[in-house]
């Protein structure tokens, strides 16, 4: 099987986001061949899931102070901190055979590609455990590196890989952060409740590409390695090819989706609010 | 042990659809809860809100996923479950009953002819889980 790579881009979290956004769909809707991509972020940011209270759980003022962007994502989970990391998003359609129609078994699948692609620079990740029980809203992190949840990859017993995803129609869009290195004060400050010992308690469950290896990597040499474990564990062919028209014109229209405080706070007080239109 | 009530139709997208007259009460079947696992949050459409076949009425989101919710039939959505607003756990505990997500009125009732009844929808079931 043939799939589509989109060479390594640096964006802005608009950008970024609007890019994973109109690849995914135009892969739904004409039934394309899967896409993986990976990206870095032109300015920190902090995206949040889907759902995420924007007020509740991100510190809005120290994020504008730092020059730090907040965006929304289109995929669940937490709340990200993107600065020094490499980005890997794979947008799949119903025709995509590989993959069931299961949020738990496409994420093994992945995280069995990303894997075997860092072993081959040297690090042993393994996946990760089902949570053995239900974690109530109150107790759920607010950062997405907090917890490992079943099939994400940890070394060490630390996460390295936190990935998200939504879906539609059979298809599927799953992104995910690498992180080259990781920065547990700046973490910590910028999300979640304000506890003095955050940032330890996030340095003893993170781990970083450039700090688990010797010697450090570069992201270029990550994207190589990471698109080998893709290739060798799923037997599939990448070919390198540009966005359609239709892909950068979507993504030219989302960008101002995403940048819009309305997006962006959109999360609504109860369940019974309605979707609003891009 | 997956559950597949014999008074409701099916769509592929794992939505089921209970029938009285022309108003289609709709909820997410008890393979698509199993497969989501615990749901954390919904997000509804608006009453007298119009839906088309085939597209997202709202979205749902579990431990790791936001799935859009894919009308069966077209309509007007005349009701949502405020009962979830309290207890979210009743789309795992019970889809099929308690758990239901809306109601609509529909406008074009052939559409009932093209989704599955309980057996249909057993075996597409088994036909993804064995692909």
């Amino acid at each position: 099987m043939i799939w589509r790579l989109l060479h390594y881009r640096s964006g802005d979290a608009f950008e970024n986001m609007a890019l994973d956004e109109a690849v995914f769909r135009e892969t739904v809707w004409n039934n394309r061949p899967p896409t993986l991509r990976f990206y870095g972020w032109r300015n920190p940011a902090v995206s949040i899931g889907y759902f995420q209270d924007l007020d509740k759980e991100i510190h809005i003022d120290l994020c504008r102070a730092a020059g730090v962007d907040i965006v929304r994502r289109i995929t669940g989970g937490k709340a990200v901190y993107h600065c020094d990391e490499v980005t890997y998003a794979l947008a799949a359609g119903r025709c995509a055979s590989l993959f069931p129609d299961d949020i738990y078994r496409t994420y093994e699948i992945v995280s069995r590609c990303l894997a075997r692609g860092l072993y081959s620079l040297g690090i042993d990740a393994r996946l990760a455990a089902a949570p053995p029980g239900a974690v109530s809203r109150a107790q759920r992190p607010s950062c997405c590196f907090s917890v490992p949840f079943g099939s994400e990859l940890l070394v060490e017993g630390k996460k390295i890989c936190g990935s998200a995803q939504t879906r539609t129609h059979g298809g599927f869009l799953q992104h995910g952060s690498l992180l080259m290195r990781f920065d547990p004060e700046k973490n910590a400050a910028l999300m979640g409740p304000r506890d003095p010992d955050a940032a330890r308690t996030l340095q003893s469950r993170v781990a970083a590409v450039n700090q688990v290896l010797a010697a450090p990597v570069s992201v270029e040499a990550l994207c190589q390695a990471l698109q080998r474990g893709f290739v060798e564990e799923l037997g599939i062919r990448l070919v390198p090819e540009p966005l359609t028209p239709a892909e950068e014109s979507l993504a030219a229209r989302l960008v101002k989706k995403y940048a819009s405080e309305a997006w962006t706070r959109r999360r609504k007080k109860d369940a019974f609010a309605p979707a609003g239109p891009f | 042990m997956k559950v597949f009530p014999e008074d409701l139709l099916y769509s592929r997208e794992h939505i089921w659809v209970r029938v009285d007259g022309d108003m289609a009460t709709l909820g997410i079947t008890d393979y698509a809860q199993e497969s989501l696992g615990e749901i954390l949050s919904i997000e509804f459409p608006e009453i007298d809100m119009y839906v088309e076949r085939d597209e997202a009425f709202g979205s749902i989101e579990s431990t790791k996923a936001v799935v859009d919710l894919i009308a069966s039939v077209s309509g007007t959505i005349v009701s949502v479950n405020e009962d979830i607003n309290d207890d979210i756990g009743i789309i795992n505990s019970d889809p099929h009953d308690t758990g239901w997500l809306v109601v609509i009125e529909m406008d074009d009732m052939e559409q009932l002819d093209d989704l599955l009844d309980a057996a249909g929808y057993h075996d597409y079931i088994m036909q993804q889980e064995a692909d």
